[in-house]
């Protein structure tokens, strides 16, 4: 199994009646909580524990795209790992990803990751997610009704950007080109690795299984919401034909290592708490624009018992320090115990790519970096093991 | 092609409705007033609309207007009044600039399509959905609108509602203005514009950049749903004169 160390980059400063005070951490958020020089401190030390992962052996470093919010301070990753390419140099560089429908026209994406893959030196992970309702129909202003069309025809844009050796013109829908030739191109050939991240619906399995992308599930509601999302996308696979290779999908969790289970729960409550009450504290008016969600999505989310429960919990002001434990939000413990639940997971969701959350909330440097450094230990060399007997065809050419 | 407005084939007294932003769940009582003095209303079928599976969000706001424009053209009624509300009253004003030998008279109840900066409104999508139709009203949303689609059964009804609503949220994202105050001067048939002084969606104010017009007391963004009585006691002498 591969074993990634992901960052949401959060806002670790938001104020404790942050819930009672403000609607949303997204969209209308008040700038007036924004110390820049929390950000810029935040900055530094994040890509330092990103940096840090690398020497821990982590086997990849993941960045993605959020606007308007102070959940993730990334509106454009890109810059993340520009920075990541260069301070590195075994790790992957996984970017995921742009929302290619925010880009006009979306050649910029590919000219953007071309850089990256040069950089790095052939290390990138190209990922395309659609992007939440929040940075893109609200955020954004694009249209949810027309998004996932514009969508797709981004991804196939940027992938004939990447492999279309002659100058062409682009006809789509929503871009038309009439010159395409981006220069430069991406070192690795035909192109770098496409990972989709995705929340579960119905289309982003199909495009996964129809085209060989990774289904990359970021859920924060863990690895038992997961198992419904992971389900229906190894059916989808299923159904188009194609081989179950756990690499085809990776899977997003939160995790805490401590010296003891005891320590574990003492140590990563605060940043826990602080993750699903405040970065988590959505405006439920700006969760679900009409069409964001396709139709056979929206009937599959009407039905979806287990989704239904998450939400409502996240509603009435987040889920309790037990509830996230009990339900796998996030998994904490002593390395053994960590290490035996992860293993299970993996195996239970079959997949191939662990992404692990190990700062998360406002967790301080100091105990993200122990974190990192136990998991890195005693926790990843067994975990690499799982799926031994597969070939991940979806990892960046260079990098072990 | 003549672009002078010429007599209905269908008679004299009918007109064609162009609903807003919750779609059309009939049994308005704005328009059965209209109906009651001879009036016949024929609802143009737009894609979306009527809640049925299978709604392919046109690219942009040219392929709304080819699919207003095929759908008039479906119902067979030649040049008549068309009164047009909210997402519906845009579409209308288009209908009068790009067809106007179809459109003798224009009625516009609170239309989308000029966005005032500084009277933005609420944004009803951000709105949670369960909610989402409250603000359209300025009292409580009629009970036709609860009912819509119950034919469809209870699994199959939010899924038409959902539906419905992306076609009109498609119209007017993110902000609804579709460059109409350009277009203004191309309407040449006579025009009346009312407008609900209780609208949270498209504030009051912004009526003036639509030319005269007249406000509705009491009335949200819906009036013709607010205030049936008022709306149809403007709309009859505008319609017959």
């Amino acid at each position: 199994m591969r074993v990634l160390w992901f960052h949401l980059m959060p806002y670790p400063d938001l104020p404790d009646d942050f819930r009672d005070k403000h609607r949303s951490v997204w969209v209308d958020l008040d700038s007036g909580l924004l110390d820049p020089e929390v950000v810029a401190a935040s900055y530094d030390a994040y890509l330092d524990q990103l940096v840090f992962a690398e020497e821990c052996g982590f086997d990849g470093l993941c960045v993605n795209e959020h606007h308007s919010n102070g959940y993730g301070l990334m509106p454009s990753p890109n810059l993340m790992a520009s920075i990541l390419a260069n301070r590195t140099s075994r790790a992957a560089v996984v970017v995921l990803g742009n929302s290619v429908a925010l880009y006009n026209p979306p050649t910029r994406v590919a000219e953007e990751m071309a850089m990256l893959d040069l950089l790095s030196k052939g290390r990138l992970v190209a990922g395309f997610p659609v992007g939440t309702a929040m940075d893109t129909a609200y955020a954004y202003g694009t249209n949810p009704g027309t998004l996932r069309a514009k969508y797709y025809e981004g991804i196939d844009l940027v992938l004939q950007a990447w492999t279309t050796p002659e100058p062409f013109a682009f006809n789509g829908r929503f871009t038309k080109q009439r010159w395409v030739n981006i220069w430069p191109r991406p070192m690795q050939q035909p192109h770098p690795p496409v990972w989709i991240p995705g929340g579960g619906s119905v289309e982003t399995w199909d495009l996964c299984a129809e085209r060989d992308f990774v289904y990359a599930a970021l859920s924060y509601y863990g690895h038992l919401v997961g198992k419904e999302s992971m389900d229906g996308f190894w059916a989808t696979v299923e159904k188009a034909g194609k081989d179950d290779n756990p690499y085809r999908a990776g899977f997003l969790q939160f995790v805490g290592v401590a010296d003891s289970d005891a320590e574990a729960y003492r140590l990563y409550r605060e940043p826990a708490e602080y993750f699903f009450q405040r970065s988590l504290h959505f405006f439920p008016g700006f969760v679900d624009p009409p069409g964001y969600s396709s139709e056979a999505s929206y009937r599959r989310k009407l039905t979806s018992s287990v989704r239904s429960a998450a939400m409502t919990t996240q509603a009435r002001g987040g889920p309790t320090w037990d509830e996230m434990l009990e339900r796998g939000y996030v998994i904490i413990g002593s390395p053994s115990t960590v290490r035996e639940t992860l293993a299970d997971v993996a195996k239970t969701l079959h997949v191939g790519h662990l992404m692990t959350l190990l700062h998360f909330g406002n967790m301080d440097d100091e105990l993200a970096r122990r974190n990192t450094e136990l998991f890195g230990q005693k926790v990843l060399p067994e975990l690499r093991q799982v799926w031994s007997g597969y070939t991940d065809h979806w990892w960046p050419a260079n990098v072990d | 092609m003549s672009t002078e407005p010429t007599a209905s084939p269908t008679g004299d007294r009918t007109l064609v409705y162009l609903p807003g932003l919750a779609g059309d769940p009939g049994s308005s009582p704005a328009l059965a007033a209209l109906e009651a003095e001879g009036w016949t209303v024929v609802r143009p079928l737009l894609p979306g609309f009527d809640g049925e599976a299978g709604f392919d969000c046109p690219d942009d706001y040219l392929g709304w207007l080819t699919a207003l424009w095929d759908a008039v053209d479906a119902t067979g009624v030649g040049p008549c009044p068309v009164v047009g509300a909210s997402v519906g009253g845009m579409l209308a004003a288009d209908l009068a600039v790009f067809r106007p030998e179809l459109v003798t008279r224009l009625a516009l109840l609170a239309p989308f399509g000029i966005f005032d900066p500084d009277h933005p409104g609420l944004d009803p999508y951000s709105v949670p959905t369960a909610k989402r139709l409250e603000p359209l009203f300025a009292e409580a949303v009629p009970e036709a609108f609860h009912h819509r689609f119950a034919a469809k059964g209870e699994s199959e009804a939010p899924v038409a509602r959902y539906l419905t609503d992306i076609a009109a949220a498609s119209l007017i994202w993110p902000v609804g203005d579709q460059g109409l105050e350009g277009r203004l001067h191309r309407i040449r048939c006579p025009r009346l514009v009312l407008w609900g002084t209780d609208d949270q969606i498209i504030p009051a104010p912004t009526a003036a950049s639509w030319g005269d017009h007249r406000l509705v007391d009491g009335a949200g963004h819906l009036l013709e749903w607010d205030r049936p009585d008022a709306v149809a006691a403007l709309l009859l002498p505008f319609l017959s004169s």
